[in-house]
């Protein structure tokens, strides 16, 4: 299965951080302005990609939206100049004492049309679109994201947001995995989506 | 006041006889829409099985409404007498036909089935003259109609096979008349002592708002009036096969032996399986659940829930192996057809013309919250847990226990032919097995209604 692949994964890439992680509450609403400390990675990822890219004010605690700190596993630029930022906590134990939270932002810089991924469930790989099962439409400010409940790779098993901006498809997504439900990732990602802000290059 | 073990015991199984627990949300959440069904249908006729019910137009597919509430008990035989016991059970079965309805789902339909260790310990002699033979699986040696359940390839190894005495599916709209009819024969009647309880729903907008209030991982995307948790209606009318055809007799699977003491009668399945309803939605787009759910490449609306099953939908063994070269999957419906419908004209018993096509499955499966069942004897042996699991309850009537067997391996790959398409167990490309688990099975011989009590104790 793919999910156990991916836990163990992380399991890996947080080994020796479960000790000190902070529990999976929310932290308080922030003002709708990036720190420093993140600014600067995102504006450094800007010009990298050469587009604008997304800032999120809000992450669900520990989670802190800084490119490079501890929580940030998977900081990566594909020659396309598509994008993937990734944050995860996770805290191994039975019941209440576990739990995971991992939140991906994508960008795929002058491209709108959903990207393909390949299809590793069955034995002819073939393409399939990375994002698919739309489930309506959440509107924030100047973004009308398309929520899609059945995604592939980082994505899999998350529900994720997907909107166009400049002539480009932006995404975020957060993985349905306790102590989240389907119902509180949704409130989770329309938080995140709320508290997005637009980095220039 | 201090209870003794049995004492406890007995107050938790008449709680569950009762529908108590998680069931008692159905009353809150207003017990489901009542069915509207466009024909009534007829309950009660002298096959136990047939239920013959009324039937409504979904998405443009005539589609069978079963009844909303179920529950199954599962006993050992308590009773010293047979004969007494027959007596006494048949009594408080007509006793409840007076008492609720028994020709329409407003009010009960009562199904007793018989498990092999019934016939081998308690009627053993009658039971080695009078069982049908199934002539199909006695190529290499005499085989019953009435077999003891398998585990197959998708199974777990830790699949737990029954052998309970007697099992006993209560059928209604109304959850009152299902937990009376419960009690009535496993509370007030004492020959059997229980094993398990089971109880469950189908249809009338039920699962999703069940899960949902049990707080069912990925209850939330399971569509609104969903008649199962995994979104597909399973009752097409040409899904579920005609009156008698499940009947041992109809399509000459079975030798009746010298009296024909079983005619009218048939096997009934009987298995509990886990679904994994937020793998099933988060996973799986709506493309891909149709070709799991019934053919890869099948041509079906956006979010259809009712899928014409009719016989011009019918997959063949060509085409499932065509179509899994291709894809590298098989679909659970389509698989299965190769051996669930008819693959000729077949001239039945009574004289019926029934079309290539036709099925000749008459399921009768609920959704359930039990993890595994409402209550169980054996709590340990049964991994019984206190939180709702979402799941079925897979009842369904086929003429033979080896009819069952050879349809459920359909549906793992293992064609009527022999083929067996490379497939590992539960892989995604399997059906639905990646979503399923199953944990009981068991088969049983439904008399007919004439000899439902203690068949074969009289002789």
């Amino acid at each position: 299965m793919k999910r156990a692949g991916a836990l163990v994964l992380l399991v890996v890439m947080c080994a020796g951080c479960a000790s000190s992680a902070a529990g999976p509450k929310a932290a308080p609403s922030a003002k709708k302005a990036c720190t420093p400390t993140q600014l600067a990675g995102w504006k450094k990822l800007a010009r990298r990609v050469h587009a604008p890219v997304y800032c999120p004010t809000w992450l669900p605690d520990p989670l802190d939206g800084v490119i490079g700190s501890r929580w940030n596993n998977i900081d990566a630029v594909s020659r396309d100049r598509s994008y993937l930022e990734s944050w995860v906590w996770q805290e191994t134990g039975p019941g209440a004492a576990g739990g995971e939270l991992h939140v991906n932002l994508r960008g795929y810089p002058a491209r709108t049309r959903i990207p393909k991924c390949v299809d590793a469930d069955t034995a002819k790989r073939t393409l399939i679109p990375c994002f698919s099962d739309p489930h309506g439409v959440v509107r924030v400010g100047d973004i009308a994201a398309t929520v899609y409940t059945v995604n592939q790779d980082a994505d899999q098993w998350h529900v994720l947001y997907a909107w166009r901006h400049g002539g480009s498809l932006y995404t975020i997504s957060e993985h349905v995995a306790p102590p989240l439900n389907y119902t509180k990732t949704r409130a989770y990602l329309d938080r995140i989506l709320r508290g997005l802000v637009l980095v220039g290059a | 006041m201090k209870l003794t073990r049995r004492e406890v015991l007995a107050g938790a199984a008449a709680a569950a006889l009762g529908g108590a627990g998680i069931y008692e949300l159905v009353d809150r959440l207003g017990g489901g829409e009542a069915p509207m069904r466009k024909s009534v249908g007829r309950m009660g006729a002298a096959e136990q099985h047939a239920l013959e019910l009324g039937v409504v137009e979904h998405e443009g597919v005539e589609v069978v409404v079963p009844p909303l509430h179920h529950r199954l008990v599962t006993a050992r035989v308590a009773a010293e007498d047979p004969r007494a016991a027959q007596r006494d059970l048949e009594t408080a079965l007509r006793g409840l036909e007076e008492q609720f309805d028994p020709t329409t789902p407003a009010g009960l339909g009562v199904t007793v089935a018989w498990g092999l260790p019934y016939f081998e310990r308690v009627v053993p002699h009658q039971a080695h003259v009078h069982l049908p033979v199934d002539r199909r699986a006695s190529v290499e040696r005499r085989k019953h109609v009435l077999l003891d359940a398998i585990r197959f390839p998708s199974d777990p190894e830790e699949t737990v096979l029954e052998r309970n005495d007697v099992a006993v599916l209560l059928r209604s709209d109304i959850p009152a008349h299902v937990s009376a009819g419960a009690k009535e024969l496993f509370q007030d009647l004492d020959v059997f002592s229980i094993t398990s309880v089971r109880t469950g729903f189908v249809g009338g907008g039920l699962p999703k708002r069940m899960a949902t209030a049990a707080g069912i991982r990925g209850a939330e995307l399971i569509p609104d009036g969903a008649q199962l948790f995994l979104g597909f209606t399973s009752t097409q009318k040409a899904a579920l096969g005609p009156r008698r055809i499940a009947n041992f007799e109809t399509l000459g699977y079975a030798d009746l032996g010298p009296h024909s003491y079983f005619r009218g009668g048939t096997n009934m399945h009987v298995s509990h399986l886990f679904e994994d309803v937020e793998a099933w939605y988060l996973n799986f787009d709506f493309r891909e659940r149709v070709d799991t759910a019934f053919t890869p490449g099948l041509d079906v609306e956006d979010n259809a829930q009712t899928v014409p099953q009719g016989p011009p939908d019918v997959a063949h063994e060509a085409q499932v192996k065509r179509t899994f070269r291709d894809t590298g999957r098989i679909g659970h419906s389509g698989a299965i057809q190769t051996s669930s419908r008819l693959q000729r004209d077949v001239i039945g018993d009574d004289g019926t013309l029934y079309k290539r096509g036709t099925a000749i499955p008459q399921r009768a499966d609920f959704d359930t919250l039990d993890n595994p069942f409402s209550w169980s004897s054996d709590p340990v042996r049964d991994a019984m847990q206190a939180v709702p699991a979402a799941g079925v309850h897979f009842v369904v009537f086929n003429p033979t226990s080896d009819d069952f067997h050879r349809n459920r391996l359909a549906m793992d790959g293992v064609l009527p032919d022999g083929t067996r398409l490379p497939l590992p167990a539960r892989a995604r490309g399997q059906g639905f097995n990646s979503v399923l688990r199953t944990t009981h099975r068991q088969n049983f011989l439904v008399p007919p209604r004439a000899h439902r009590a203690f068949p074969l104790a009289e002789l």
